[in-house]
């Protein structure tokens, strides 16, 4: 290997020359851009979106090797996938902690915008579009929980289809085309839906709604990675109960998204006005926001008025779909009182959110100025000193070097805990791997830019200098790269994990080990 | 690779050093994703356990009743999953042979139960057992199979090399009332052999 790794040559020299031919597509015109310091997530939390997007079609598509739409066979086909097949249960709870990922990451985007006042300049379609595939989002998500058919998705399924034909006039010739006219249609249709025409939707929106500038931010990609997976570890999906037609489900509450929706239609008024009208009024409203905000100004402190409707709809959201959760527990109460909603009570509170948002953005913009003024008046007696971390050359070395054998431990123990059975620890370590992925790789470009902008040192000294400052250099790669047996003294850290490097010896293990598949008998082929 | 530091040059540079580094952390993030490659088979969803030869008319086979020359499909192993058991890799012809080849035996070497995979080409072939034929016949490429051996001797299939030539088959058993039993298969070359690919002999 050379010492450099500038030269191009063989596959580097490849992948350059495949790299370069990028320049003939599309692609170029798209301005991304890799931050090479923190930049805060509220910025792109779009793009977020859109790899938690990806993130799903990859194992959703994996699913789909193993998921049967069939009224009989989908609880068990899940079941299957979660209980028999090896990985089944991480690659279901990515997809599923990834749905809500997605969902949760797609709303606070759209707050962002909305406060930032983003939606303004030209950029209306930009916020349209935000809002369909926002919509559009939710509903790939209720497909997706809906096709497991248990006896939350069998209610929900009826719901769906029970306010699609509530709509007056043409609800009932929508619901027999669209969603089919019994069960069976149901399940494959929803399943049609989810794993084909609304991400097709999706794709067409996101054509239109991608900006021409976007940011992609490998340690935060890797965090929220880090995060959908760790809370597959330490919250697994459950099953749910299968669907039987003779036994009456239990009392159950849709996903957190659609808790909202259903405390309206739990007050007992009419289902499509509480189910279809008032979710559309809000959804109609906020694609007509940019066209409502008539202020020349940005800030969400310049804009009391908008900024006080969406603080209202924020609390209102929390409210309701809290709300929607929430079923007394006390048993001795009758169903119907538990389940429904007094009306006057909710809709008075509803009412009540809206002096509430309105004196709380009054505050709020009253109390930012005073800071700014404050700030201001600070600022003329002098800089605001900021705390920073300094470190040496040498200690982010050490740091990487430490955070890579950390690495090969939480590979090792993540892949010992899949192979012992512990599944949802092992998706709880492979999730802790993302997270330290990214606070390595956020160290590893503040070392690259560090290194970039280091003013040129006079040439001789440094040369005189180098034994001193390359040693710790030195002796990390030779420990790292000979696996330990090398020359290099002290250091034990390093030294110590080195050898438990190969990790991939033991990925091999199990893809022997793993295979005795019946039908094909492929694996036994090399015996002779 | 050893020798990389102790280069008379100083060593790495720090931007390679660091590089490198980049680049052994990007592999071991995502190395923990390599082992998911193993969701990709589907495992088994039948255990291979001694069972009855069932006949298509629901009858466990017994060799006092069944006939000379003559063959049925039977499913194995079965998992009473009416869609997994139609599945072709299940199918196997369970023939008895003619006089002349030694059928008349009351014994375990008068039956035969081969994969109905033809080796060519995995079309289904099965066994005529007309005058003059008393073979297994594929009807894609017509390639010919001998019922005594499993092994092609006319067509695409007895040209390929073994074991890619001889069909796999079923290890039975026969109990002191004549009733016929499947012994638990080893489903690789050298045993039972594998379906759709072959068995030695």
């Amino acid at each position: 290997m050379a010492v450099s790794l500038e030269r191009r040559t063989g596959a580097v020299g490849f992948f350059y020359w495949l790299w370069d031919g990028v320049d003939r597509t599309i692609f170029t015109a798209i301005k991304f851009s890799f931050p090479a310091r923190f930049v805060s997530p509220f910025g792109f939390l779009g793009m977020l979106t859109f790899t938690v997007f990806i993130i799903l079609g990859v194992s959703g598509a994996l699913l789909m090797f193993y998921y049967q739409p069939m009224l009989d066979r989908a609880w068990d086909s899940v079941q299957f996938i979660n209980d028999e097949v090896p990985f089944g249960f991480h690659i279901r709870n990515i997809h599923y902690h990834g749905s809500n990922a997605m969902v949760l990451l797609a709303v606070l985007h759209m707050y962002y915008q909305y406060f930032s006042g983003r939606y303004k300049i030209r950029n209306e379609v930009l916020w349209m579009t935000g809002v369909i595939l926002g919509v559009v989002t939710i509903l790939e998500a209720f497909t997706g929980y809906d096709v497991i058919f248990s006896e939350r998705a069998e209610l929900a399924i009826s719901i769906a289809a029970s306010l699609t034909t509530s709509i007056p006039v043409v609800g009932p010739t929508i619901r027999d085309a669209a969603l089919g006219s019994g069960f069976s249609d149901f399940v494959l249709r929803f399943y049609a839906q989810h794993v084909f025409l609304l991400p097709i939707v999706m794709l067409g929106l996101m054509a239109v709604h991608f900006p021409r500038f976007l940011v992609f931010d490998v340690p935060m990609v890797m965090a929220i990675g880090g995060a959908i997976l760790i809370t597959g570890g330490v919250f697994p999906i459950d099953m749910g109960f299968k669907f039987e037609p003779t036994v009456p489900p239990g009392v159950t509450v849709p996903e957190w998204y659609l808790t909202g929706i259903y405390a309206f239609m739990r007050t007992q008024y009419d289902k499509f006005v509480t189910g279809l009208l008032w979710p559309l009024l809000f959804i109609i409203s906020l694609v007509l926001i940019p066209f409502i905000d008539r202020y020349k100004k940005f800030s969400w402190r310049d804009r009391p008025i908008i900024t006080a409707f969406g603080i209202t709809s924020l609390a209102q959201i929390m409210v309701t779909t809290y709300w929607g959760f929430y079923i007394s527990p006390d048993v001795s109460v009758p169903l119907v009182e538990r389940l429904v909603i007094d009306p006057i009570f909710f809709y008075s509170t509803m009412i009540l959110m809206v002096p509430l948002g309105f004196g709380f953005t009054y505050m709020m913009i009253k109390l930012a100025n005073e800071a700014e003024r404050k700030s201001k008046l600070a600022k003329s007696t002098g800089p605001k000193k900021v705390a920073t971390i300094n470190l040496s050359e040498k200690w982010i070395n050490w740091l990487l070097v430490a955070l890579l054998a950390f690495q090969v431990f939480l590979n090792i123990a993540a892949y010992n805990a899949a192979l012992i059975g512990m599944k949802n620890i092992s998706l709880f370590f492979i999730g802790i791997v993302l997270l330290v992925f990214a606070a390595f790789f956020h160290i590893y470009r503040y070392a690259i830019s560090q290194e970039k902008n280091a003013p040129p040192p006079a040439p001789i000294p440094v040369q005189e200098e180098k034994p001193k400052l390359a040693e710790p250099d030195v002796s990390v790669e030779q420990s790292k790269l000979s696996k330990g047996d090398s020359l290099s003294e002290g250091k034990s850290e390093p030294k110590e994990l080195a050898p438990e490097v190969p990790v991939p010896k033991t990925q091999a293990d199990l893809g022997v080990g793993a295979n005795n598949n019946l039908d094909l008998g492929s694996g036994d082929l090399p015996k002779p | 690779m050893s020798e990389l530091g102790t280069k008379k040059s100083g060593g790495l540079s720090r931007r390679d050093f660091l590089k490198l580094m980049g680049a052994a952390g990007t592999g071991l993030a995502f190395a923990p994703f390599v082992p998911f490659g193993n969701y990709m088979p589907n495992p088994n969803q039948a255990s291979l356990e001694k069972v009855p030869v069932i006949l298509p008319d629901g009858t466990q086979a017994n060799i006092n009743t069944y006939p000379i020359n003559h063959a049925e499909v039977i499913t194995y192993p079965a998992t009473g999953d009416a869609a997994l058991d139609a599945e072709a890799f299940r199918k196997w012809q369970f023939i008895r042979l003619p006089d002349e080849l030694g059928g008349g035996k009351k014994d375990t070497s008068s039956i035969r139960a081969y994969s109905m995979i033809c080796l060519h080409l995995w079309c289904l072939w099965k066994y005529w057992p007309d005058d003059g034929r008393k073979r297994g016949e594929c009807p894609c490429h017509g390639s010919m199979y001998d019922p005594v051996t499993g092994t092609a001797f006319v067509g695409p299939a007895s040209v390929q090399a073994a074991p890619s030539n001889t069909l796999p088959e079923l290890s039975l058993e026969i109990d002191s009332d004549g009733f016929v039993f499947i012994l638990p298969p080893k489903f690789n070359a050298n045993d039972n052999g594998v379906i759709g690919y072959g068995r030695f002999t």
